[in-house]
């Protein structure tokens, strides 16, 4: 594939994302109440592509939506009837704009999930079906630790088209896979920049980036330690203060749990499908009574050991993506960052 | 406001003494001011304890058995905290002779911008109403003023009113932080977390979360002190106190300026019965 870079200015981006809302079905980083969440926009003035990363929400719920219907069910004298729901109102052709790089990658940690033993074909076709526009953050948050982890950030391909906010006051627009190639062409925005200095300007935007770090971790070996850490007396350490409430995984963007409920009203129903979480004290309460995860420390070892060893034994990718959201959004601040560090001591 | 030395110095009295099992303060955060509750269990980990400006969360939401274990425990309390433990002692949540209360004369904490928080502008106990030991100068009780978000929803239109509730309700996420912050919501098992009922809606929809948090709240009337955990637990920042503010609101008015917590023994305002209540609201 061909490097297709553009370089462009604050008004070139602008009018470049005008296109694109006007052309197409397009979801932004919206604000209310003073946190961002990705909504629907018609007009760029509603979103703000560049939204703070400590206050937007992760972009999971528009793949995997916070509640969905799953059936419709009628009781009557003969029995029950089953119906399939309405469409889906997520599965059309749309862009998303102003989605974060680590964001991005969770998607593609959740695709392992999706594709294996049961296929979601409704998430399968809201993939499909989404262009990811993403901006790439100039400087870390205070919670972040995303290229500490097992996958590439610089080169990442989690989204089509890549912006960079180089050092030298121009705007890059990169495109990354082909369906972004294709994308970026047929889009009014034709300023083909130089590749070489193109690319020697994304890279020094990335050393700065990169330098902005606070948070630093040594990924192999936590992850080669923990493996042998599941009787650590730390866990019930480290989690002392959590409150057990679900924040960490609702807001998480590879967190994918979720149970099942139905809405009835007189003899007729909807059963939805809606977050969950490993935090909640019944999550794993059986029918029998038996509880295996009765205390906090338990579930929270769960969470560690399955957002930095299970997953990465089964799939081959790590989890957990480093944004920090769980961290930011925690009531009382604790970071998986330190959960992990201090029970392997790295 | 810095009382970090004398919480340190009666904290390592305690555990010197014997008298508790756990200590509960705050801990500074290392990268920026927030700090963070902690559970010290160890006296070596006394000099972690500070208490300042930004010492905002309420403290006595830890005195639940998953967290303290019922065992003996020493915590810190603002004004707003202490009224929340005179609930917990009249609902039997936790026993008097098992907490060591160092009381603080509060002056107000921050919020993220760095201001003094609204509901400490409007707090009418900054002084502890319980305590074994009170550190810093009290004030006395303040007059009781209505929340000005209240007041300025009052005057909005039924259709603004009931926009501006819509966006909370579906920007809700029903991570029921709120429900695990609030130190008096303690219940084993909560009503909205009946799987199998059809009466409350587990799905996480706008009608569930407007449910689920019109019950919460009204679980909460009479009982609420104010203390804003709920609201700074909330990932998607909503303005939560407006349920609460409002159901405190009524109350005032129709129970006997009843303030929830402020005396000792107080049981709520739903739990009460006195002969001389008005009683004009019931036909």
């Amino acid at each position: 594939m061909n490097v297709f870079i553009v370089e462009t200015d604050k008004t070139g981006l602008q009018k470049f994302y005008e296109e694109i809302i006007g052309k197409f079905e397009t979801y932004a980083p919206v604000e209310k109440f003073g946190k961002y969440d990705y909504k629907r926009v018609s007009k760029l003035s509603e979103c703000d592509p560049d939204s703070p990363i400590e206050t937007t929400m992760s972009v999971k719920p528009l793949f995997f939506p916070k509640t969905a219907k799953v059936m419709k069910f009628t009781e009557d004298s003969s029995g029950t009837t089953v119906s399939e729901t309405n469409d889906d109102p997520l599965t059309g052709k749309r862009v998303i704009l102003g989605v974060k790089h680590c964001d991005a990658r969770g998607l593609q940690v959740l695709d392992q999930v999706y594709k294996w033993d049961y296929v979601d074909t409704d998430y399968q076709k809201r993939r499909e079906n989404t262009l990811i526009i993403s901006t790439r953050c100039d400087k870390a948050g205070a919670q972040c630790f995303c290229t500490s982890l097992d996958y590439d950030v610089e080169n990442s391909d989690a989204h089509d088209i890549r912006i960079v906010n180089g050092l030298d006051g121009k705007i890059y627009i990169q495109a990354i896979t082909e369906k972004g190639s294709t994308f970026l062409q047929a889009s009014g925005i034709q300023h083909p920049a130089s590749v070489n200095d193109a690319v020697e300007e994304i890279k020094k935007h990335y050393q700065s980036f990169n330098a902005s770090f606070r948070l630093k971790m040594n990924y192999t070996e936590v992850n080669a330690k923990l493996q042998n850490l599941f009787d650590s007396p730390d866990f019930e350490t480290v989690s002392s203060n959590c409150i057990s409430c679900n924040t960490c995984a609702f807001i998480c963007p590879t967190c994918h749990c979720f149970k099942i409920s139905d809405e009835k009203i007189k003899d007729t129903g909807v059963r939805y499908k809606s977050y969950d979480s490993c935090n909640n004290g019944y999550f794993t309460l059986m029918a029998g009574g038996h509880n295996p995860r009765p205390v906090k420390y338990r579930r929270w070892r769960q969470r560690a050991m399955h957002k930095f060893v299970y997953f990465k034994e089964r799939f081959g990718v790590n989890l957990c993506v480093g944004c920090g959201h769980c961290a930011i959004s925690c009531p009382v601040n604790i970071s998986i960052f330190d959960v992990v560090n201090q029970v392997a001591k790295v | 406001m810095d009382y970090s030395k004398q919480i340190q110095e009666i904290a390592s009295k305690l555990f010197a003494d014997n008298k508790i099992d756990y200590f509960i303060g705050y801990k500074q955060n290392s990268f920026d001011d927030s700090q963070v509750p902690i559970l010290i269990s160890d006296p070596a980990e006394i000099p972690k304890l500070v208490f300042t400006d930004n010492s905002v969360f309420n403290l006595t939401n830890y005195l639940k058995p998953d967290h303290t274990k019922r065992k003996r425990v020493g915590l810190v309390v603002k004004g707003c905290d202490s009224r929340a433990l005179n609930l917990l002692f009249t609902e039997s949540q936790v026993k008097r002779e098992n907490v060591y209360i160092i009381g603080i004369c509060c002056e107000g904490v921050l919020n993220e911008k760095r201001e003094k928080a609204q509901n400490c502008i409007e707090c009418i106990m900054p002084d502890p109403v319980v305590y074994d030991e009170m550190l810093g100068t009290p004030s006395g009780k303040k007059e009781y003023t209505i929340n000005v978000d209240i007041k300025e929803l009052a005057e909005k239109s039924l259709t603004e009113r009931a926009d501006y509730f819509d966006a909370i309700f579906s920007n809700c996420i029903r991570c029921n932080a709120c429900r695990h912050s609030c130190p008096l919501c303690y219940c084993a098992k909560c009503c909205i977390d009946q799987e199998t009922s059809t009466l409350y809606n587990g799905a996480n929809t706008s009608s569930g979360a407007m449910h689920a948090l019109m019950t919460w709240s009204l679980h909460l009337a009479g009982r609420c002190v104010d203390c804003r955990n709920c609201e700074k637990a909330c990932p998607s920042h909503l303005p939560l106190h407006l349920l609460h503010k409002q159901n405190e609101s009524v109350i005032y008015e129709n129970f006997q300026k009843h303030l929830a917590g402020i005396e000792k023994d107080d049981r709520g305002a739903f739990y009460k019965y006195s002969l001389s209540d008005p009683d004009d609201f019931i036909l």
